[in-house]
């Protein structure tokens, strides 16, 4: 019987759910991040817009990492296989998945992704994701921590109008200060004010893909991250 | 425009729900979203006239409930038609 407005109609029965719509979604990023956390394997969501450099920084990386780390990327994008290719390129285990029209990953994805990675031979699993600010975020993928490149070219304040994306980060990286000269209106310090103003755990670092410049401090907050473990109390907690 | 794939999702819940009552049909839809959710609600209520079409959804309305503070994205409640 409604309860709801008190009619009496008695073909009309309410239901309360509150269950997250994205239950699904949450499920099957578990499933992904047991399977991480079972093989000692770290996992990052490294999301951007569409040209911040989020494949130069992984090149980069990848060299930095050569001989100490085993680094693989799922790279999604709406169409080609470039990022991947590049990556490959670079000497990089890598592997697109690529969406269509969808303008984000979600744990599926990642999940069908990973069967086409030789994943369990890797330290670290990067997922490379839809360039985009805006819906990445809204999507567990199963990583331990999100990382968003945010260029220098992309105007100061970013982190405020998409302050959902930085909200969720655990890490800025802030890409391509090597064009900073060229940018004389663009201040690190206002950018690092803005992510102060949205940021739970404020933490940028300013790099460099092609000078190299902040490479090392990266690659040293990656080494930091500590290997997830099945029932390992100081295992990375969950993002 | 990951409000349409948001909204997928929903009714997958509610088809999932509605067969778990017997149910025929949707009268009310109520949703949470978070003022950090990620998602907007016109583009959400506009997501949800569309998949609603010829569904057990047709004749029910949306109310959605902003939740300030929070990243809340939640199927809150359903009101179901019987036999």
């Amino acid at each position: 019987m409604c309860d709801v407005c008190g009619c009496g109609d008695t073909k009309a029965v309410p239901v309360d759910v509150h269950e997250r719509i994205l239950a699904g979604n949450d499920r099957a990023a578990r499933h992904n991040r047991e399977h991480f956390d079972r093989h000692h394997l770290i996992a990052i969501n490294l999301m951007g817009s569409p040209g911040a450099g989020k494949t130069a920084v992984l090149e980069a990386t990848a060299a930095a990492l050569r001989g100490q780390m085993r680094l693989g990327v799922l790279a999604g994008d709406l169409a080609t296989d470039n990022d991947a290719t590049r990556l490959r390129d670079a000497g990089i285990v890598a592997e697109s998945i690529t969406t269509g029209t969808a303008c984000h990953l979600d744990a599926e994805m990642v999940h069908h992704g990973l069967h086409h990675l030789p994943w369990r031979e890797l330290d670290l699993l990067v997922i490379e994701n839809v360039g985009n600010l805006v819906c990445p975020a809204v999507y567990d993928l199963g990583q331990h921590v999100n990382v968003v490149a945010l260029s220098v070219t992309e105007g100061e304040d970013k982190p405020l109008k998409y302050p959902t994306m930085f909200r969720k980060a655990d890490l800025v990286l802030l890409t391509k200060i090597d064009l900073l000269p060229a940018l004389p209106d663009i201040h690190i310090q206002t950018i690092e004010n803005n992510l102060r103003a949205v940021m739970p755990i404020p933490a940028m670092l300013p790099v460099s893909a092609r000078t190299g410049i902040g490479i090392e401090h990266w690659v040293e907050w990656i080494r930091g991250l500590a290997r997830p473990a099945v029932n390992d109390a100081d295992s990375v907690s969950a993002r | 425009m990951h409000e349409f794939s948001i909204v997928q999702a929903m009714f997958e819940q509610i088809d999932r729900i509605v067969e778990d009552h017997d149910a025929r049909s949707v009268r009310r839809v109520r949703v949470a979203l978070g003022e950090f959710a990620g998602v907007d609600p016109t583009l959400f209520t506009t997501a949800y006239e569309v998949f609603r079409i010829n569904t057990v959804c047709a004749d029910a309305p949306l109310q959605i409930e902003r939740v300030p503070g929070t990243d809340d994205l939640l199927l809150e409640q359903l009101e179901l038609e019987v036999p």
